[in-house]
């Protein structure tokens, strides 16, 4: 009986036994060891090893071959007599490899059976490592990861920018609410100087353009010197650059998820297909993942905390992204989170194991599924119901990842926001507000005193402050203050809203896009000012959509009601 | 491996001139001594915390599993010298490609072998019994990967140097529980010889030091 020995210098083929006689080798590659040997073990035959299937078939007697897809493969090249060595003696070729390796010539001598032996474990090693950094989910990951990044730094760079410029000529700060058409009026040069094609050229609407012609001829800025205003001007020049980065990183995660994950974007759209994916670490292990673990992606801390307490575990983590998810009213939103991580898993798989192909009937089953969650329970729980049961500290949406940022609580984000450690918020602070984190970003939202967990800004919050809100959290981003006094969870101003106050709403939100504010006293959910509104406060109504132009919503536009603040709130919500 | 200073470790440099991890080394007596610190080396804080007795010496073999970036395994590369080999297993790619680019490439004696720790018999370029395991992984079936790879690769009487991390195993349970239960599971030639736990180096962290008889 032969044996046929397959290592990772070549296969020999020997006689049986210990110490048996080397019949014949057939070596791999010098060069290349590696990629032969993998072959081999994949059960494909490579070069080196085509005559070795005709070589055993021409023997007398069987042989008995090391390895099984190397066995698989000579059966089928026409070697039948073969059959898998046992344990035993795969035990003992793996022990004295080296040895074999001399024995049969492969190596000339024990030092250079393992010199060998190491050099292929480094190409092998290296070509794996080169095979996985090659893949191009990675690059998705790198660049939604630099795309909060660089959300990061331009929105730093713009508020120290419009601090800066604002020294000049401060009502521009009003007016201008985009990072790029402002930093584009500060390319222009001084306020006197400004003309309506300026404006125009950055990008304002003939509304704009009257108040900022207006606003620069009697300005309360001070002068600029030549040197200063050029140290602006570069600063303005990145914070555009940063902005076109911004457009094109984000173009290209579209494109790539389109091409790398088509199925997994179509269910949950690029840019949060793209941070689910990044946390999973890669689309493979994506697909190996449960559909509940997708779900509470991004919110491991809520998780963890939910496990060791036995409290209610989050709904959802990076998931609340999703438009879907978003949308859905609060009772809803767990049920609607669990469909779409369900139907995401399923995308996963598809997108590794089947490439190409698009699955649309994944995205009608979830809306279908959508509906049906919207119809059977429109109506909210009955109050008292243990639904929004206390604990911990409030909650499981805690690390829930909001704004544009996209990830939990334990990544410092934004300036007031997340890191306990950076206290640069601008956002004031109530007192003993319970959790009350203002301004996420250019904030200046104001805070709920008595609530517990107050986040006190720095010198330079310009925050207004909210009562007993719960968990206020005005001002997401750039948004101006507004708080939520007994609100459970009031959330104003999610993006440049500038403030607005929902007293006893449950859950205020106000402002969802360049909402200017408003209040929904005891409406349950108010939600005023979805798009521009300027303030206004819902009464009573149940979903009380706020109406328009009141600039600050809920109490008044007292300046400073909060904590120490050297600019006091613009909107503070006092009960 | 020498004391130097203030009471701290180090090991003779192998690769003189080469720094794995930007640790400190210093010279004494014509050699080269790399600084072995214990915050980011779990063995290191095993020794400092009274592990009796370091299996590791001159010309021995290791099979070293979760090698990461390789900061430990070039102190066990250290040791063990030129008549000695350190397998490096690792799975994840992107630490691995540090412990190519730092470690691997610059030692001889260091023999990377990516792959997955459960599948020990897929490993390539592994040759012979090792005299030691070190086990270091971030799995919560850690300790049966670990007994496992002792089946295939270590020779009896050799030692399973076995990093046990609480956390990776069970986050809810109790740390102390938790190692009481993965040292219950060392049976079957195991025989637990000394539990050293790694605080403050390491939170939640014990080295079990295992004696493996061949079954």
């Amino acid at each position: 009986m032969m044996e046929v020995v397959l290592t990772e210098l070549g296969v020999a083929v020997r006689e049986g036994g210990e110490g048996g006689r080397t019949a014949r080798v057939f070596p791999f590659s010098r060069s290349d060891p590696a990629s032969e040997y993998v072959e081999a073990r994949a059960g494909r035959v490579p070069e080196p090893l085509s005559g070795l299937a005709g070589y055993l078939a021409g023997l007398d007697s069987g042989a008995l071959v090391s390895d099984e897809p190397l066995l698989l493969a000579l059966k089928k090249g026409g070697a039948d007599d073969c059959r898998l060595m046992d344990a035993e003696a795969r035990e003992r070729i793996q022990s004295s490899k080296p040895d074999v390796l001399v024995e049969s010539g492969l190596a000339a001598d024990r030092d250079e059976a393992l010199e060998r032996l190491r050099d292929f474990a480094m190409q092998l090693s290296s070509s794996k490592v080169a095979a996985a950094s090659g893949s191009p989910d990675m690059h998705v990951i790198q660049a939604i990861g630099s795309l909060d990044e660089i959300d990061r730094m331009s929105n730093a760079a713009g508020s120290r920018l419009r601090e800066w410029y604002g020294l000049h000529f401060p009502e521009l700060d009003n007016i201008a609410d985009g990072a790029a058409g402002y930093a584009r009026i500060v390319l222009a040069g001084r306020r006197d100087g400004l003309s309506e094609e300026a404006f125009r050229g950055a990008g304002f609407d003939d509304a704009k353009v009257q108040m900022l012609s207006v606003a620069c001829g009697h300005s309360r800025g001070g002068e600029i010197s030549d040197g200063d205003l050029a140290a602006v001007q570069g600063m303005a020049r990145q914070v555009l650059g940063m902005h076109d980065l911004r457009r094109e990183l984000e173009a290209r995660v579209e494109d790539q998820m389109r091409a790398v994950a088509p199925n997994l974007s179509a269910i949950l759209g690029a840019s949060v297909g793209a941070r689910i994916l990044a946390r999973a670490g890669s689309l493979k292990r994506l697909a190996s993942m449960p559909s509940s673990t997708i779900q509470v992606i991004g919110a491991e801390k809520a998780l963890f905390r939910a496990l060791k307490t036995g409290s209610r575990p989050p709904k959802h983590g990076l998931l609340f992204q999703h438009p879907l998810v978003h949308a859905a009213p609060r009772w809803q939103r767990g049920k609607v989170a669990r469909a779409v991580a369900a139907k995401a898993a399923i995308a996963a798989r598809v997108d590794v194991y089947s490439e190409g192909s698009i699955n649309s009937t994944l995205l009608e089953r979830l809306n279908v599924r959508v509906g049906e969650i919207g119809k059977k329970y429109s109506e909210p729980p009955p109050p008292g119901e243990p639904e929004p049961r206390e604990r911990g500290r409030g909650g499981a949406a805690d690390d829930r990842p909001r704004g544009r940022g996209g990830a939990a609580d334990d990544r410092p984000r934004g300036r007031g926001g997340a890191a306990d450690d950076r206290p640069r918020g601008r956002g004031g602070a109530g007192p003993p507000g319970r959790r009350s984190r203002p301004a996420d970003d250019r904030g200046r939202g104001g805070a709920g005193p008595p609530g517990r967990r107050s986040r006190p800004a720095d010198d330079r919050g310009r925050g207004g402050a909210g009562p007993p809100g719960r968990r206020s959290r005005p001002a997401d981003d750039r948004g101006r203050g507004g708080a939520g006094p007994p609100g459970r969870r009031s959330r104003p101003a999610d993006d440049r809203g500038r403030g607005g106050a929902g007293p006893p709403g449950r859950r205020s939100r106000p402002a969802d896009d360049r909402g200017r504010g408003g209040a929904g006293p005891p409406g349950r959910r108010s939600r005023p000012a979805d798009d521009r509104g300027r303030g206004g406060a819902g009464p009573p109504g149940r979903r009380g959509g706020g109406g328009a132009k009141g600039r600050a919503g809920g109490g008044s536009r007292g300046r400073g009601k909060g904590g120490g603040r050297k600019r006091g709130g613009r909107s503070g919500g006092p009960p | 491996m020498r004391w130097e200073g203030h009471d701290r470790l180090a090991t003779a440099n192998l690769a003189p001139g080469h720094r794995a991890y930007k640790e400190k080394t210093l010279v004494a007596g014509g050699t080269e001594y790399r600084v072995w610190d214990p915050f980011r080396s779990k063995l290191a804080a095993a020794l400092l915390n009274g592990l009796d007795e370091l299996p590791l010496e001159g010309r021995s073999s290791v099979l070293y599993l979760g090698a990461s970036t390789g900061t430990t395994v070039s102190h066990v590369s250290d040791i063990v010298g030129g008549g000695g080999v350190v397998f490096a297993v690792e799975h994840a790619s992107r630490v691995a490609r540090d412990l190519l680019d730092r470690v691997a490439s610059r030692r001889r004696n260091v023999v990377p072998v990516i792959q997955d720790a459960r599948n020990p018999s897929a490993y390539f370029s592994v040759y012979g019994k090792v005299d030691v395991v070190y086990a270091d992984i971030a799995q919560p079936d850690q300790t049966e990967i670990a007994m496992s790879n002792c089946r295939a690769y270590l020779r009896g009487g050799g030692t399973l140097l076995l990093v046990i991390k609480t956390r990776s195993i069970d986050v809810v349970r109790r740390p102390d529980k938790v190692i009481e239960g993965e040292l219950a599971k060392m049976r079957g030639g195991f025989e637990v010889a000394q539990l050293v736990g790694l605080e403050p180096y390491d939170r939640d962290h014990a080295m079990a030091a295992v004696l493996y008889r061949a079954a």
